[in-house]
């Protein structure tokens, strides 16, 4: 349950911006194409997971909208061919350096371009953990941004107030909600999954604010006798228990009640190691101590909670709803309600192939539906061999065929050409016979010729 | 076939830098306690004004300037903007101007010498892609070159641009009205520019003469630490 140490090769959970996560080592050579020559540094460069989708040719989706100046046709020489150039200097620049960080002013020294331009892929980047990424938690994310508003006070909602208002859905929020204090937003967690904010906003500008009550005001212990007796008095009626509690609202009560020690008599998702810690941390402890252990105890299920966000920021909504539902739910009830759902649904399978076989009358006895239907499938399967065997016949067949046909041809092949060459032989004949004809002639003719000479002389 | 010489008379065009991205070159050059800071770059003029603030803060943090510099940083950008948009509104005729571009300037150890000639006229242009594809070609190694090259180009640009703001200042202002052709002449009268006329004549070839070939071909330069330092005093001594 450690949570504090980084897993590395574990886990691959995405969060959407804190880097206090479980990370990857990614050796560059992984992630580039062979255009980069491999760093001299012997160290592995880290980069979250969330930013797995980096690659030195392409330009992905979340950077066209982070950076929508680059992709907007405006200008003509703000086009992604220079945001490229400057992207891909930038990281080189910093994995040439690393594992020194690079600050802004020597990238945009070596950089030819306008340095606001510069300067917003740089925080980009930084804000992706693609540059100046440390794996330790403490690393904030935009910490420049946060001494800017401290500074110029902005009336920002990043104080600290008792109710934080969604702006997307106008419902309080609870549990954790995401703040970006760019546009001034407060997004609840559902709003944010559900990607329900403006267009133009993406979801690295936000940052996540957990509100448990714990960190805030934390459980004294008078408070925490007044919720035991409540309870004992009350039992489920949680209401009651909360008035009798002054200060808290009925949702307080109950996860204060889960997180003590005793609580996982009564949950059924048993926080029981959180528990069991707890109560060790509360046993030998003083008053002014106590509220800072529970604290402690608390803050690993609030660390739970914060990995248990997987495929938060899916594009698929559904599966982003599942997953939002399943990290408040805790995981045993996630799984349990899983495995109901999957049970349920080869049921319905069942009932699909057995109504399919077209079994009607034995609807009514499980068991027996299950045995049709296997044996509908066992049936199945011998046609389906029976057909195999047919069309294997049948090829074979055709095949005879075929070759009974080339048979013939070449037979008929072989008769042309015998033919071919007796006609051959002839003309060759013929011919020999022309040539002793015609040599007779000739030696007649001369024999005549010199009878006829030796005539007239 | 002659060429006329008064072919083509541009209308006036609103004051903007005459390269694709309207980016206006930045010299910085402060000094508190005794502490220099020396700094020159692009920026563009339709970000918004915050950006200034933040890019001084990023400078100081990043570079570990005294506070003070902070303050100065701004107020040296912003009244370099507020320049720039000032001549904003107005007109400025560019006629058909190519101009020798001559760039002198040592980045660390690199000493980069060049001249070529820039069509004014041309407002697809792009000193950045030009600085960056002379760095590659030449093989230079220290990438602080490639901007200094841009700036330089720019801030040539920007003065010339200037300056024809102030030739067509001039000649609204004289009573005299003046034919289209004369534009053309009163901007030449700056000396700069060439002619096109006489460059690109049926005559006169389009290739160098041998004397020039020297002057416009580009010399990279790599200075030893001695010679950076001893280059380094003579300026010093200059400035003073």
């Amino acid at each position: 349950m450690a949570t504090d140490a980084p897993i590395p090769g574990g886990s691959s959970e995405i969060l959407p911006t804190t880097p206090s996560n479980p990370i990857i080592p990614e050796t560059p050579s992984a992630s580039s194409n062979s255009l980069q020559p491999p760093p001299s540094s012997s160290a592995c460069i880290y980069i979250p997971s969330y930013s797995r989708w980096f690659s030195w040719t392409e330009i992905n989706e979340c950077e066209s909208r982070s950076l929508p100046e680059f992709f907007d046709s405006r200008s003509t020489s703000k086009n992604p061919r220079f945001y490229l150039y400057l992207r891909n200097s930038i990281i080189k620049q910093y994995r040439d350096d690393h594992p020194s960080k690079i600050s802004f002013t020597d990238v945009r020294r070596t950089l030819v371009g306008d340095v606001v331009s510069i300067r917003r892929v740089f925080d980009f980047l930084d804000s992706w953990g693609l540059i100046n990424y440390s794996g330790s938690a403490s690393a904030k994310p935009l910490k420049w941004d946060d001494k800017e508003s401290v500074a110029s006070e902005p009336p920002s909602t990043v104080k600290e107030s008792t109710k934080r208002i969604c702006n997307g859905c106008k419902s309080v929020c609870s549990v954790a909600c995401f703040a970006s204090e760019k546009y001034e937003l407060t997004l609840c967690a559902r709003c944010y999954v559900r990607g329900n904010y403006r267009v133009g906003i993406n979801s690295s500008e936000f940052k996540r604010v957990e509100l448990s009550e714990e960190s805030k005001t934390g459980w004294s212990e008078k408070e925490t006798l007044l919720l035991l007796e409540a309870v004992m008095h009350y039992g489920d009626d949680w209401k009651k228990v909360a008035s009798h509690v002054t200060g808290r609202t009925e949702k307080d009560c109950v996860s204060q009640f889960v997180k003590l020690p005793f609580g996982e008599q009564f949950a059924k998702d048993s926080d029981s190691e959180d528990a069991l810690e707890t109560f060790d941390q509360i046993k030998g402890s003083a008053d002014p101590e106590s509220e800072g252990r529970v604290k402690d105890g608390s803050s690993s299920p609030d660390n739970k909670r914060m990995k248990l966000t997987p495929l938060a920021d899916a594009s698929n909504p559904i599966m982003a709803q599942a997953a939002f539902l399943s990290a408040l739910a805790g995981t045993k009830v996630g799984e349990a309600a899983a495995r109901a759902a999957v049970t349920a649904l080869s049921d319905v399978d069942h009932e699909a192939d057995k109504n399919a076989g077209g079994d009607p009358n034995r609807q009514d006895i499980n068991g027996n539906s299950r045995n049709d239907s296997e044996r509908a499938v066992a049936e199945a399967k011998s046609l389906v061999e029976k057909e195999e065997k047919e069309v294997e016949g049948a090829i074979r067949e055709i095949v005879e065929v075929e070759m009974m046909k080339i048979r013939d041809r070449i037979v008929h092949f072989e008769k042309l050409d015998m033919e071919m060459e007796r006609s051959r032989k002839q003309l060759e004949d013929m011919k020999n016979l022309l040539f002793t004809d015609q040599l007779n002639i000739y030696f007649h003719t001369r024999r005549s010729r010199k009878a006829e000479d030796r005539a007239e002389c | 076939m002659k060429a006329s010489g008064s072919s083509g008379w541009k209308g006036p065009v609103k004051f903007r830098m005459p390269t694709a991205e309207n980016l206006v070159p930045i010299r910085l050059d402060i000094q508190f306690e005794g502490q220099r800071y020396k700094d020159a770059f692009t920026w563009n003029p339709s970000d918004p004004d915050n950006e200034i603030v933040l890019f001084a803060r990023r400078t100081v943090k990043d570079l570990k300037l005294p506070p003070a510099f902070f303050t100065q940083i701004s107020q040296s950008i912003q009244s370099q903007l507020a320049d720039f948009r000032a001549y904003e509104g107005q007109d400025m005729y560019t006629g058909e101007k190519i101009i020798p571009i001559k760039l002198d300037l040592r980045v660390n150890q690199t000493l980069i010498k060049d001249q070529f000639l820039w069509d004014l006229n041309n407002f697809e242009s792009d000193p950045e892609e030009f600085a960056r594809t002379l760095c590659k070609d030449l093989g230079v190694e220290d990438p602080e070159v490639g901007p200094a090259v841009a700036f330089a180009i720019r801030e040539q640009l920007y003065e010339i641009a200037v300056q024809s703001v102030s030739s067509a200042r001039e000649s609204r202002l004289s009573k005299k009205s003046r034919r289209g052709s004369d534009y053309g002449s009163a901007s030449k009268a700056s000396g700069l520019s060439m002619d096109l006329v006489k460059l690109f004549s049926f005559k006169s070839s389009v290739v160098r003469k041998r004397k020039d070939l020297d002057i416009y071909e580009p010399m990279v330069d790599l200075l030893t630490n001695e010679e950076v330092d001893a280059l380094e005093a003579r300026e010093e001594r200059h400035a003073r």
